[in-house]
């Protein structure tokens, strides 16, 4: 029996835990990749100015998310860009590789003659990006991973606890990081980054308009 | 005029004023004044009333030191007054004192209740008589407290932060150490963020008129990118944490190094009417002066035991404030200060200090001479003043380097507690580690900054050289730092209070009274009597009452010791200490979807769960009679797979799982080391390689975690992975659940093709699902998992291709009902941790004749081979009333001997059904027990099969 049950399926529309408070907030939904992803609230420039002067939150939780476990060489604390994907090792024997959705279905098969498991949690792990200056002062909100320079640099993956509950954050680029963390929690954890993000002047941002703020 | 004419730094701005209120009258302040300069200024002398004997206090440190000035701002209680900015509007009000601040009715404890108010008066006065001590209580209750909290939650509530911030060094103080440590630090490259309690850094540098060069050093650092947080007390040191408090957030600072530049405290003299308002630290005198251009007295008297005392003479002085007299408790001395005094010819009493201060509301009169004397002695010098300016010497502020680790040894030429021993990771500088000058201050900073970065990997050789040398000059100038006399516990004999704990009322007499009662070390003493205890957390008392008690028990200071430094350092809001509330709240995919079905929703474990759609009976019944959906995403999920996968779990579970076909599934029941039952959960087999476990939703993490522990013990070659989030769950159960799936997939649902306990894979409505034919509910039914990101997709299906043939959502209370009619037990409900299968009526589980050890065998098959006392069985009642779970089993109507676990009426038996332990001899059919439940005695027939389809037939249909 395969472990197609673990991966959403383009048949169906997939959702991220969180869309009900993207909606909420604004969000304009659009269909990518068999998900239903917020790619914009009130504008393109408003959003990028967020993350300029800020920080702007996105819900990417449609990233492809898959573990592997066994012997993968790579180092700790430390994420690697290969292949159009992040590679982030948690131990010696178990990483998560993050892609594109679309790339997903073809990095499972190309990981499972190499690993021993491999299993797909894109629906296990919700994942929001935090981009601007003051990401890391909404982050110390709610977390003490040390997310510094000198401790994170860029590229530095950190599984920790956020929010109370356990999580890792990718630090992407300069001042953008992706934080994971368990799907079931989705709501609770888009009311903790909101609540940071808001009190600091931040506020959520589309898809689109991070792209455009990180290139 | 209060206000002196502009001093040079002051921090007030002549040109903006600000106007608040205090106890509903209109005061007048100026721009950078505190409440209390500005209070001040506008002629008050008294700002609040002592905690038991309501006596007037005023400004004594003006530094957020002692208790005398805590007023209630906006609502909040316990500001304190003489550090609070003023700001347009502010609210400000007394504290303690009824029915108001100039005449306090409770202040005839102080006149007429002082035989009745020893230490611990209230356990000792208020015994007798025994019946009356609820009133005593409530009249206690409503006299002890200071401030009131406001009645409406809305208005106690305000927005806190916790904020965490890693750095490489945290200085904890701004002064001319700190900021010279900052400094330091920061040009080696260091990360490094100084707390500073004061509204700007500049501490002593400040106060004493230095504000340039505090400035200056100031913006020094912050061009470092020095982070400075200011009105910003440290709070505690917790192993490498420092919690430091700014208005409504608190830093969680976690530095791989601490630099200590607290300072020192400036010690107030014991004797009778020292809480007299105008009665001042010289410290506090200057400070009004200095900062705030404000007149502390037009004529004062200063009393001192070191230079300190004698400088603030000379700074008075040069602001237009009358010296009458000093009184200086050395005999000798020449230093600069006493020079310049003689030289603007101040009057000098070498060897004297004051005995006594008088006065009805405020300071009118002190009493100077030799320390010791009682009424009427030679020497004595009686002097009118409005101020008397007090410096009983100082003590280093030690309390945050005590709770990091410090020592500290008493020091007989100074006087007070130096620091010994200093923990791995901490440096002291400045006043705190015996640097008293200001240029020392800033010398040692330097050093004790550049210290702790070169420790942390910054600089070079030479700056470490550099360092080194700076290092032995500031211990050198250590021993040359200038005399102190040190003062008698208390200054005179003569009749009067004096206090040694300004906070909790607490007078030498007190301390002399906890003594006698045998109360004689500073730890008991400190227990009994509250002192040190209060909102100064001994900075003004813990040195009088450590000569206190070494005078009383005829010990030395030094075998006296200090207490133990505990946090919180400073006063703290407790809403500060919460922060913001953080509730992990774990929902399924398809809660929203449930809460648009107008599901009442509850916590079960971590996870918010669709309790029922208003009417669970009639959910109940639909599952027998039509269809039912309930969610059960909160199942834990775990995958098991490697070529060891099936014996892992054959030595995890008392039963087999190695000889599991593919595709098809068994109940587990796993047991503890001591065969106690911990989870249960059905496991499927997924393939030769691979099992899909699933536990109870409250054990998921618990079985994650026991089943890791033991895969690292025996080092099987078995990967786990928990995907309990990854994938949602529902049930679909009922006669016509077997339609409803068939319509939305090809897989071949009949009763042949999909029997009682496979496991297929199959898309379902364009969802790729692992179904499990499993029966909780005693139904027909499917338990559907697939990827959480489709929940509501298939939520809608299930329930848009079900609604036509009579699906309805059912929630937990009605699967709970329909579980119980199957007896299938909850764990953690049925059973509880002394529980084994034996005892839960599941022998048939246990495999002891398994070749492999499992996880239990040893206890399980102890417990085969005794005799068990209780089991859990079924029963009915027939009088309809549903017994309260937990309700006392009597099978003779005498003694407890069991205990009903569920209960519930089932409207499909039409009667009152539940599960109960009972005694064995009782565990057969038809027995009779009685159920004593809330005074009332019901007769229950036992019952050992399920109620409903006891033989499963319906089940495997």
């Amino acid at each position: 029996m395969s472990y197609e049950f673990l991966t959403p399926a383009p048949t169906a529309l997939a959702r991220s835990p969180m869309e009900r408070q993207a909606l909420a907030a604004g969000a304009r939904l659009e269909q990518r990749d068999g998900w239903n992803v917020a790619v914009a609230y009130d504008g393109e420039p408003p959003e990028r100015g967020r993350c300029a002067a800020t920080a702007g939150f996105a819900d990417r939780s449609h990233l492809g998310k898959v573990e592997l476990q066994g012997s993968h060489g790579l180092p700790l604390g430390q994420a690697t860009r290969r292949d159009d994907a992040w590679w982030c090792p948690f131990t010696p024997e178990k990483a998560l590789v993050l892609c594109e959705p679309a790339d997903t279905a073809t990095l499972l098969e190309r990981l499972e003659g190499t690993f021993p498991t491999v299993v797909d949690l894109t629906s296990a792990l919700a994942a929001l990006t935090i981009s601007g200056p003051l990401a890391r002062e909404v982050f110390a909100r709610f977390t003490a991973i040390d997310l510094r320079d000198s401790a994170t640099p860029v590229e530095g993956f950190r599984p920790g606890s956020v929010g109370r509950t356990p999580g890792a954050i990718l630090r992407e680029a300069g001042e953008s990081w992706l934080m994971l963390f368990g799907a079931a929690l989705g709501s609770y954890m888009w009311t903790v980054v909101a609540d940071a993000a808001e009190s600091l002047g931040g506020g959520p941002v589309g898809v689109d308009a991070l792209a455009v703020a990180n290139a | 005029m209060t206000r002196l004419p502009p001093q040079d730094g002051e921090r007030v701005d002549r040109e903006r004023e600000v106007t608040f209120t205090f106890d509903g009258r209109e005061v007048t302040g100026l721009e950078g004044d505190t409440i209390g300069s500005a209070l001040f200024a506008s002629g008050r002398r008294t700002f609040s009333r002592s905690f038991k004997y309501h006596r007037r206090r005023g400004l004594m440190c003006c530094a957020g030191q002692c208790p005398n000035c805590l007023v209630q701002v906006d609502g909040a209680p316990g500001v304190r007054a003489c550090t609070e900015p003023v700001q347009e509007g502010m609210e400000v009000e007394h504290m303690n004192a009824r029915p108001s601040l100039e005449f306090d009715a409770m202040r005839a404890t102080d006149l007429f209740g002082g035989p009745f108010t020893p230490p611990g008066f209230y356990y000792k006065t208020f015994i007798r008589p025994r019946r009356l001590w609820p009133l005593y209580e409530k009249i206690l209750r409503h006299a002890a407290g200071l401030g009131k909290v406001p009645k409406e939650q809305a208005e106690r509530e305000w927005r806190t932060e916790y904020r965490r911030r890693h750095a490489d060094i945290l200085v904890v103080g701004g002064g001319a150490a700190g900021l010279s440590a900052a400094i330091a630090a920061a040009e080696l490259g260091a990360d490094v963020v100084l707390a500073d309690e004061g509204p700007e850094p500049g501490g002593r540098l400040l106060a004493e008129g230095n504000h340039a060069r505090a400035r200056e050093l100031t913006a020094r650092a912050r061009d470092l990118g020095v982070e400075l947080l200011t009105s910003a007390p440290a709070l505690g040191a917790f192993d490498g944490l420092v919690p430091v408090w700014e208005r409504d957030t608190l830093h969680q600072v976690r530095a791989q190094r601490i630099v200590y530049a607290t300072g020192a405290i400036e010690q107030p003299l014991l004797f009778p009417g020292n809480d007299l308002p105008g009665v001042m630290l010289s410290g506090g005198a200057v400070r009004l002066a200095t900062l705030y251009g404000i007149s502390p007295g037009s004529r004062a008297v200063v009393a001192t035991v070191d230079d300190r005392g004698l400088e603030a003479a000379v700074a008075l002085l040069a602001r237009g404030v009358e010296v009458a007299t000093v009184a200086d408790l050395r005999e000798h001395g020449n230093s600069d200060a006493m020079k310049q005094l003689m030289r603007q010819g101040v009057h000098v009493l070498r060897g004297a200090t004051v005995l006594q201060a008088e006065g009805r509301s405020s300071l009118q009169r002190v009493t100077l001479g030799p320390p010791g004397a009682g009424e009427g002695g030679a020497g004595e010098h009686e002097l009118t003043c409005d101020l008397l300016a007090v410096s009983g010497g100082s003590a280093p502020a030690t309390s945050l380097l005590a709770q990091s680790g410090a020592r500290t040894r008493y020091d007989e030429r100074l006087g007070h507690f130096v620091l010994s021993e200093m923990p791995e990771g901490a440096h002291a500088a400045g006043e705190v580690a015996g640097s008293g000058s200001l240029f020392e201050a800033e010398r040692s900073g330097a050093v004790a900054g550049a210290g702790a970065a070169h420790e942390l990997g910054f600089g070079d050789d030479e700056s470490r050289a550099r360092v080194e040398t700076e290092r032995k000059t500031v211990l050198n100038s250590r021993d040359g730092m200038p005399e102190v006399a040190v003062p008698p516990a208390v200054t005179s004999s003569r009749r009067g209070k004096c206090f040694a704990c300004l906070c909790e009322d607490v007078t030498a007499k007190d301390i002399h009274l906890s003594v006698e009662e045998g109360y004689d070390s500073i730890e008991l003493s400190k227990r009994y009597t509250t002192t040190t205890m209060g909102p100064c957390q001994g900075r003004m008392c813990q040195l009088p009452a450590v000569r206190l008690m070494a005078e009383e028990t005829g010990t030395s200071l030094a075998d006296v010791g200090t207490t133990t430094a505990r946090p919180p350092w400073h006063a703290v809001p407790m809403g500060a200490l919460a922060g913001r509330p953080f509730e992990p709240a774990k929902r399924s995919s398809m809660h929203a979807r449930h809460r648009e079905l107008g599901a009442n929703v509850l916590w079960a474990g971590d996870w918010r769960r669709a309790y029922d759609y208003g009417d669970p009976r009639a959910e109940a019944l639909a599952v027998h009679e039509t269809a039912g959906l309930i969610d059960v995403s909160t199942l834990g999920k775990l995958i098991v797979r490697g070529p060891d996968a099936g014996e892992l779990l054959d030595r995890l579970y008392p039963n087999r799982f190695s000889n599991l076909a593919p595709g098809r599934i068994r109940y587990g029941v796993m047991a503890s080391d001591a065969g106690r039952i911990m989870d249960d959960g059905t496991i499927c087999r997924l393939d030769d390689d691979s099992f899909y476990v699933t536990t109870t939703s409250s054990g998921a993490g618990a079985v994650y975690q026991w089943f890791s522990w033991w895969l690292a013990d025996w080092r099987l070659n078995v990967h786990l992975t928990d995907v309990t989030q990854g994938l949602s769950a529902v049930n679909l159960a009922g006669p016509r659940a077997r339609e409803i799936l068939a319509s939305l997939t090809d897989l071949d649902c009949s009763a042949e093709g999909f029997a009682y306990l496979d496991g297929k894979r199959a898309d379902v409505a364009g969802v790729p699902c692992l179904l499990l034919r499993i029966g909780f509910v005693g139904e027909v039914g499917y338990e559907l998992h697939f990827p959480s990101a489709h929940g509501e997709h298939l939520w809608d299906a299930l329930m848009e291709a079900g609604g036509p043939l009579g699906l309805r959502p059912f929630g937990l209370e009605p699967q709970r009902l329909l579980r119980l009619q199957k007896m299938h037990i909850l764990v953690g409900q049925d059973t509880d941790s002394e529980s084994t299968p034996f005892g839960a009526a599941m022998p048939w589980i246990v495999k002891l004749d398994k070749e492999q050890p499992f996880i239990g065998k040893w206890a399980l098959e102890k417990a085969a081979s005794g005799e068990l006392e209780t089991t859990l069985v079924g029963f009915r009642l027939a009088d309809g009333h549903v017994p309260t779970e937990g309700a006392v089993v009597l099978p003779d109507g005498d003694g407890p001997v069991g205990q009903v676990t569920s209960a519930r009426f089932s409207p499909q038996l039409g009667g009152v059904i539940g599960m109960a332990w009972v005694p064995v001899s009782l565990a057969k059919d038809g027995a009779s027990v009685t159920i004593s439940d809330e005074g009332r005695r019901l007769q229950a027939e036992v019952v050992t099969k399920p109620f409903y389809d006891p033989d499963g037939e319906v089940l495997r249909s």
